[in-house]
């Protein structure tokens, strides 16, 4: 009993160490890396480009519990998902090799940290809204999401957004679909919890009738629980983009200009077939117009 | 607005309620660690341990998940309020103790040589010194207890900090939204101490 508990100590303990990866696993990584791209264009010395090209590694704003978008793998200790390959892809695209460092980021810390240059962008589903591009600037769109609604299965009178007034709904804590929520359904009562299982479990528990989050988690939940049943088609759209320190816009078009040409070369369609595809059913969309 | 105002009288709610519910439950089992029954004291001892060295966080996850898998679901204001109240309680029940023991033994033994009861040397002895002891020990409990009613905003309370970061979200702007939701616990606290020391002053 004591030697498994130490083993499980020493195996958490192994699973959280893995901060900084230079040699990533897995082939899904190695298969997408061997078609990506190599900046080539010039380094103004001093520039986002230059540091980053210097230090030899990109650090990135992050998440590592977001299902299919990025989170961490306890057995790989690697980071899978959209975003956590898509920060790989650009970390090669800079310094030549996908040596990443993911710092946690969340929605109270993101403006800070890119402001004081602790991460040099963030990658975390980070909508672009007019309030934000106040604050930093943004690369991207990189993904077109929207909010969908999912219920437990036998539920009648949620049929569309407008049906979730007066109810009670679960959402993704700082998430996209408290103000989707608002926006749609004023008088709903919403209900956050922290993490994707949380508001699964807590809508199985009849915590609220209906649950709000991105429609890729939803199709991942509902392919692997028959008790969850999605509610018609996503009823927002959440352009994500990739944060840069805000007036940056020299770096802003070299991740603008990287973003067009994955887009063009079939990359990003590969990442999107080996992350979010894998739920989602059907070819890769194609990736949405760069802004500017 | 309206936002900020639910988050803020969740907030005091929620701390008056806790503290309420933990002193009334840290008395009693601040009363079963002294009684001279040794079952009972470990009844007290049990609870103190138990509850205090499990982190707040998961009292809370598992009672707002685990209480529904075993048939009793309460609303998750009820839900948090139940958590943080039996957590706290071992805390003041400690603080209790120790103002109780700091009274000289020779006082207790006092009391019984008069003929007082073991209630009676309590009631009329011990505590009323034992009481502005533990003022000041309280007043910081009472004060965790208002920062620890934060983490009820993970499991879907809307206290002030969930109402910040909801805010936040929108406006993005951190560090004013924060510095905002600090001090109105601040002000809280503050109000706490000074209640603490209008209290001790009334008790000396």
């Amino acid at each position: 009993m004591g030697r498994l508990f130490v083993a499980a100590v020493l195996l958490f303990v192994a699973g959280c160490s893995g901060g900084g990866s230079a040699v990533p696993g897995g082939s899904k990584i190695d298969a997408l890396l061997a078609k990506a791209p190599v900046y080539t264009g010039q380094v103004t010395p001093g520039s986002a480009v230059d540091r980053i090209k210097k230090r030899g590694r990109l650090l990135i704003g992050g998440s590592q519990d977001a299902p299919l978008l990025s989170q961490l793998d306890p057995v790989t200790g690697e980071l899978t998902g959209f975003d956590a390959y898509l920060g790989k892809l650009l970390a090669h695209y800079l310094v030549g090799k996908a040596d990443t460092e993911v710092l946690s980021a969340t929605s109270e810390t993101r403006e800070p940290l890119l402001a004081n240059g602790t991460v040099d962008v963030i990658i975390q589903t980070y909508t672009i809204t007019p309030q934000r591009a106040e604050r930093v600037s943004f690369a991207g769109p990189y993904y077109e999401s929207g909010q969908a609604i999912a219920v437990r299965k036998g539920t009648s009178g949620i049929a569309k957004p407008a049906d979730l007034a007066g109810k009670t709904v679960i959402v993704g804590a700082n998430t996209p679909g408290v103000k989707a929520v608002r926006d749609a359904a004023p008088t709903a009562k919403i209900v956050e919890f922290g993490s994707d299982p949380e508001c699964l479990t807590a809508l199985k528990q009849g915590r609220g009738e209906a649950y709000v989050q991105d429609q890729a988690i939803l199709v991942a939940d509902a392919s692997k629980d028959s008790e969850l049943q999605l509610v018609g088609e996503p009823f927002t759209e959440d352009p994500y983009g990739i944060g840069i320190k805000h007036g940056d816009a020299e770096f802003t078009k070299v991740v603008n200009d990287w973003l067009r040409e994955i887009g063009k070369s079939g990359v990003w369609q590969d990442v999107w077939k080996q992350t979010i595809g894998t739920v989602v059913t059907g070819d890769a969309p194609a990736p949405p117009a760069i802004a500017s | 607005m309206s936002l900020v105002l639910e988050g803020f009288l969740n907030t005091i709610a929620l701390t008056l309620l806790s503290f309420a519910g933990a002193v009334i439950v840290g008395l009693l089992v601040a009363v079963l660690r002294i009684v001279p029954v040794p079952l009972l004291r470990g009844v007290g001892t049990v609870y103190v341990e138990v509850w205090r060295n499990i982190p707040l966080l998961a009292w809370l996850v598992l009672f707002v998940f685990g209480l529904p898998e075993v048939g009793l679901k309460m609303p998750l204001f009820w839900t948090a309020f139940t958590a943080i109240a039996l957590y706290e309680a071992a805390f003041v029940a400690e603080a209790l103790r120790s103002g109780v023991n700091s009274v000289a033994s020779g006082q207790g033994e006092a009391a019984r040589a008069l003929g007082l009861s073991f209630r009676q040397s309590l009631r009329h002895v011990i505590l009323p010194q034992a009481g502005r002891r533990v003022v000041q020990p309280l007043a910081n409990i009472a004060i965790a207890l208002t920062m620890a009613t934060a983490l009820a905003g993970v499991v879907g309370v809307v206290d002030m900090t969930r109402a910040a970061q909801r805010i936040n979200l929108e406006l993005a702007q951190p560090l004013l939204v924060f510095t905002g939701a600090g001090l109105c616990y601040l002000v809280l606290a503050a109000g706490i101490g000074f209640g603490a020391r209008v209290l001790e002053r009334r008790l000396a």
